[in-house]
């Protein structure tokens, strides 16, 4: 699963690009298509409910 | 007078002390007679030796006293210098070895600029501003959605719970790497940098130094130049949370952003889920509505072109109908029918030539006569 910065990142330049730009409807369809399964990603990133914890073994210093 | 008869006696070789004797018998003494005391002065010849033991004079105008402080009471304390007027808690003793009166320190203060730690912290800072770490232009901004954040604290502290507590309510989507360190003690300081070191070499977008409030010994690793060059070396950006609002350790000062308390540090490291939700939300519904202006301005074009379309063929279909008109006119006007609508006639012989001059009607000759609604047969006379 894409990072979800990145996911959100792109999701905003697809939205810019099709409120600016003069598309083919071809595009617009395509970029609309790719916006909602970022979305659909994003949401299910974020319904995540459990924080997964990792502990990592202390190292002594061999100072 | 006997007493003076046994002094005599004392003094034969008979019976002498040995050097350690003395010694011993010297400190038992003094150890006695002199219980641990508070004793001012000002610091002198200061050595610290490899082995940690600091060695070093205690001096006023007329008077000097030798002072050894071990390293296991001294370990968390910067070194004093020499000049510096210190209180130093100390037991009298002899170190038979060098049968040396000295002092056992085991607390000292200094009076100088708000104590030895204050003027240890200074010099650190000092050397850390000297070296461009200090420059709040150095400051990284932190990830806005981070994936992964590693905490260096206490693995049994209230700070590892409290900023566990606030990331799994926020942000449940990142991962948290406990990197358990001592954060107080002798070891405090290697613990910490260990820790770190080990945090640069994986994949964490964020990092939070954590621990607790203390006593300004406690939070002692945390002014270390050692810790604090660690910190600015880290390649992602840290938060720093040490002790209470009110201390701010070398540690914090360093760090890209400081926090008041742990669960703050956690606050400022990751967004709200729910913030974050509504983000997505707002960015749905302008992805909807981009899509039905974009799908709208292809309509409104593709209905602009059949206009235009329609209209260039009729323009085309009345160019072509002025000119029909034009050319019609035009021939109407030079129509020979047009003329005989006007009261002339036309002559022709039977082969259809038209008879224009008088030599070609002679007399008897027979002609056709066009007018203008028929033809007529004629004869000269």
């Amino acid at each position: 699963m894409a990072e979800f910065s990145k996911q959100l990142e792109r999701l905003e330049a697809i939205v810019r690009r099709l409120e600016s730009e003069d598309l083919d409807l071809d595009e617009a369809l395509k970029l609309f298509e790719e916006g909602v399964e970022r979305l659909r990603v994003a949401r299910e990133q974020l319904s995540q409910a459990e924080l997964k914890v990792k502990k990592v073994l202390e190292i002594e210093s061999p100072s | 007078m006997g007493a003076r008869l046994d002094l005599f006696s004392a003094a034969s070789t008979e019976g002498a002390w040995t050097v350690g004797e003395v010694t011993k018998r010297a400190r038992a003494v003094i150890e006695a007679g002199l219980p641990p005391l508070w004793v001012r002065g000002e610091i002198a010849g200061f050595k610290a030796w490899r082995s940690g033991h600091w060695y070093f004079s205690l001096r006023d105008k007329s008077a000097q006293l030798r002072c050894v402080m071990f390293a296991k009471q001294n370990f968390m304390l910067p070194a004093p210098s020499d000049g510096m007027q210190v209180f130093v808690f100390a037991r009298p003793s002899m170190y038979e070895e060098k049968g040396e009166f000295q002092l056992t320190v085991m607390e000292l203060l200094s009076t100088d600029q708000g104590g030895l730690w204050k003027l240890a912290f200074e010099k650190a800072k000092a050397a850390l501003t000297r070296d461009g770490l200090l420059d709040p232009a150095k400051k990284r901004r932190l990830p806005p959605f981070p994936r992964r954040i590693a905490v260096v604290t206490s693995p049994d502290g209230a700070a590892l719970r409290d900023i566990q507590a606030v990331i799994g309510r926020r942000w449940p989507i990142a991962e948290l790497i406990v990197v358990p360190a001592q954060v107080q003690g002798a070891k405090a300081e290697a613990s910490v940098c260990s820790a770190l070191n080990r945090i640069s070499r994986l994949s964490v977008d964020v990092v939070v130094v954590a621990r607790g409030g203390g006593s300004v010994e406690d939070l002692w690793a945390f002014n270390s130049e050692r810790v604090a060059r660690a910190v600015a070396a880290m390649p992602m950006p840290v938060i720093s949370a040490i002790g209470h609002e009110t201390d701010v350790t070398l540690c914090d000062l360093v760090a890209d952003l400081r926090a008041a308390t742990p669960s703050a540090a956690a606050e400022a490291a990751t967004p709200d889920k729910a913030d974050v939700r509504i983000t997505c939300d707002v960015l749905g519904q302008r992805l909807a509505r981009a899509l039905r202006i974009a799908s709208k301005h292809v309509v409104e074009r593709l209905d602009r072109t059949g206009d235009r379309l329609v209209s260039s063929m009729q323009n085309r279909i009345e160019r072509s109908g002025a000119l029909l008109t034009a050319h019609g006119a035009r021939l109407d006007a030079l129509s020979p029918l047009k003329v005989l609508g006007r009261g002339y006639a036309l002559a022709r012989d039977a082969d259809g030539q038209i008879l224009k001059r008088v030599a070609q009607l002679p007399s008897g000759k027979e002609f056709r006569l066009r007018v203008t609604d028929g033809e007529v047969n004629g004869r000269v006379q």
